[in-house]
């Protein structure tokens, strides 16, 4: 019952983060993007993450979420 | 009528002169203008990654939970990304990983050098095209493999993209599949090809599993959305399903009875693991950028994860950049982990492999980029040059050390559109 009150309380939140940012958007122009098209800037996982990520998805037991493979493809759990 | 004799003889004096004298010129006529020909760019980047991880610990799996984890690997990888138009992108790796692992040499209770030294070797290829129809929209096809001395592995993914018309929204919806195969012999000199499931030395006189194989199936999401002109958020759901072997077949496990009795690993043939990640980007100022990450983790094994990263890329110069990083890890155990001697021998699941137990991580980095951006026309420029060392630290002893390398070139080469 804890646990899926736990759920449920991440679920309400994430689904509250999901609206608040849907109706704080504003609308920028093509030549506003300077600042968001900074390589630094850039969305997902870089090549330099690659290596660290691999670790991770050998030495812990969550994997994914944006971030290397979800499951399959190694040796690991 | 002086003024109109005057005026007369200045027009005509106009009409008339010549400013210089034709001279044969030393150098040749130039040549007419070409017609105008429209061109496409098509752009080729090959990028080269090394990597160095050293690994200390002392809870091997193989060894039931106590044993040493020192572990080296050394990692390789090509990767060339060839884009013939803006619509179209090629994308191509392979890499070889030298593993050098202590643990797995206690397979076999023998400790020689040859034995400790295995290879992974992987390739991917993937393909990425915008529609002609709906150029807003773009889809995805890859496919590859990852092979180990008992680990085979066959990927097979797909993606559509959607992107909002005013650019500052993007929707992906993805599924992937793993296809495994765990059977020990590919790469081991006499066999090169799959013989059997590897068990500890002690444990082969019997057949602990009915299957040598790993299915997954993976459905991915992202929702990156622009928030405003410094900042932007990305959501990744996932779902993964796998079914068949997921237990390792060497990793031993040791039980609370008096007679010391040993096992394989066990765990249940079916896994689900529900992820959700968040990144959120910031434009601090014009040389700082805040990148935040954050992971929530949930699967069916009873692991539950949270990840928090935040990196702080600062420019120091127009080519130079660093970035120190931090990243905390907290994990629950699986429900089926107990440490060496922990296990009840009545139980029908058992590990006792630490990375499925309790514990926090830290991870610690600092990273160096150079990107000059170097442009020669028609002819590979250098375009950057990244390096990090990272360090990692498990509540349970486990520390860790990883050096990682990139070096990325590019060519941009124009050539008559096709139409």
């Amino acid at each position: 019952m804890t646990k899926q009150l736990h759920i449920l309380r991440c679920s309400g939140a994430a689904l509250l983060t999901v609206v608040a940012v849907a109706t704080g958007c504003t609308t920028v122009k093509p030549y506003q993007r300077a600042q968001l098209n900074d390589a630094r800037m850039q969305l997902g996982q870089r090549p330099l993450d690659q290596p660290d990520s691999h670790v991770h998805t050998y030495r812990e037991g969550s994997t994914g979420g944006g971030g290397g493979t979800v499951s399959g493809g190694c040796g690991c759990n | 009528m002086k003024k109109r004799l005057l005026t007369l003889a200045c027009v005509l004096a106009a009409l008339a002169a010549d400013a210089q004298t034709p001279v044969p010129s030393a150098y040749p006529p130039d040549p007419p203008p070409a017609p105008y020909t429209k061109q496409t760019v098509s752009q080729t980047t090959l990028r080269l990654l090394l990597s160095h991880y050293r690994q200390t610990g002392r809870h091997s799996a193989v060894t039931g939970g106590d044993g040493t984890e020192e572990l080296t690997v050394q990692a390789q990888e090509l990767a060339l990304t060839y884009a013939p138009d803006s619509a179209q992108t090629l994308v191509a790796n392979v890499g070889v990983d030298a593993i050098t692992s202590a643990s797995t040499d206690r397979i076999d209770y023998v400790l020689s050098s040859a034995s400790r030294v295995d290879y992974r070797a992987h390739g991917n290829v993937g393909y990425r095209r915008r529609l002609a129809a709906d150029p807003r929209v773009t889809v995805s096809g890859q496919s590859g493999f990852s092979l180990e001395s008992d680990y085979f592995s066959l990927p097979v993914g797909a993606a559509v993209t959607h992107r909002s018309p005013d650019g500052s929204r993007e929707l992906t919806l993805g599924v992937q599949a793993f296809f495994d195969d765990l059977r020990w012999g590919r790469v081991n000199p006499g066999y090169y090809r799959p013989v059997k499931l590897i068990y500890p030395v002690e444990l082969r006189t019997q057949e602990w599993y009915s299957t040598y194989r790993r299915t997954s199936l993976n459905v991915t999401g992202a929702w990156q959305q622009v928030i405003n002109r410094k900042l932007q958020l990305a959501l990744y759901p996932e779902v993964a399903y796998q079914q068949g072997l997921l237990a390792t077949p060497f990793h031993r496990v040791y039980f609370a009875d008096d007679a010391r009795t040993v096992r394989v690993e066990n765990l249940p043939g079916t896994r689900w693991k529900l992820p959700v990640g968040a990144q959120l980007h910031w434009f601090a100022t014009g040389r700082v950028v805040v990148r935040s990450y954050y992971r929530w983790y949930w699967d069916s094994f009873g692991l539950t994860g949270h990840t928090a990263q935040l990196e702080t890329p600062v420019r120091l110069s127009p080519f130079l950049t660093v970035a120190p990083l931090v990243r905390l890890y907290q994990q629950s155990a699986v429900r089926y982990f107990e440490p060496f001697s922990g296990h009840s021998p009545e139980a029908t699941f058992y590990t006792s492999d630490y990375d499925l137990s309790a514990f926090t991580s830290l991870n610690l980095a600092l990273s160096l980029r150079y990107a000059p951006h170097l442009e020669r026309p028609g002819r590979f420029g250098f375009q950057a040059f990244d390096v990090r060392y990272s360090h990692y630290r498990r509540s349970d002893g486990l520390a860790a050390h990883n050096l990682s390398l990139v070096v990325e070139v590019l060519r941009n080469r124009p050539r008559p559109a096709a139409n």
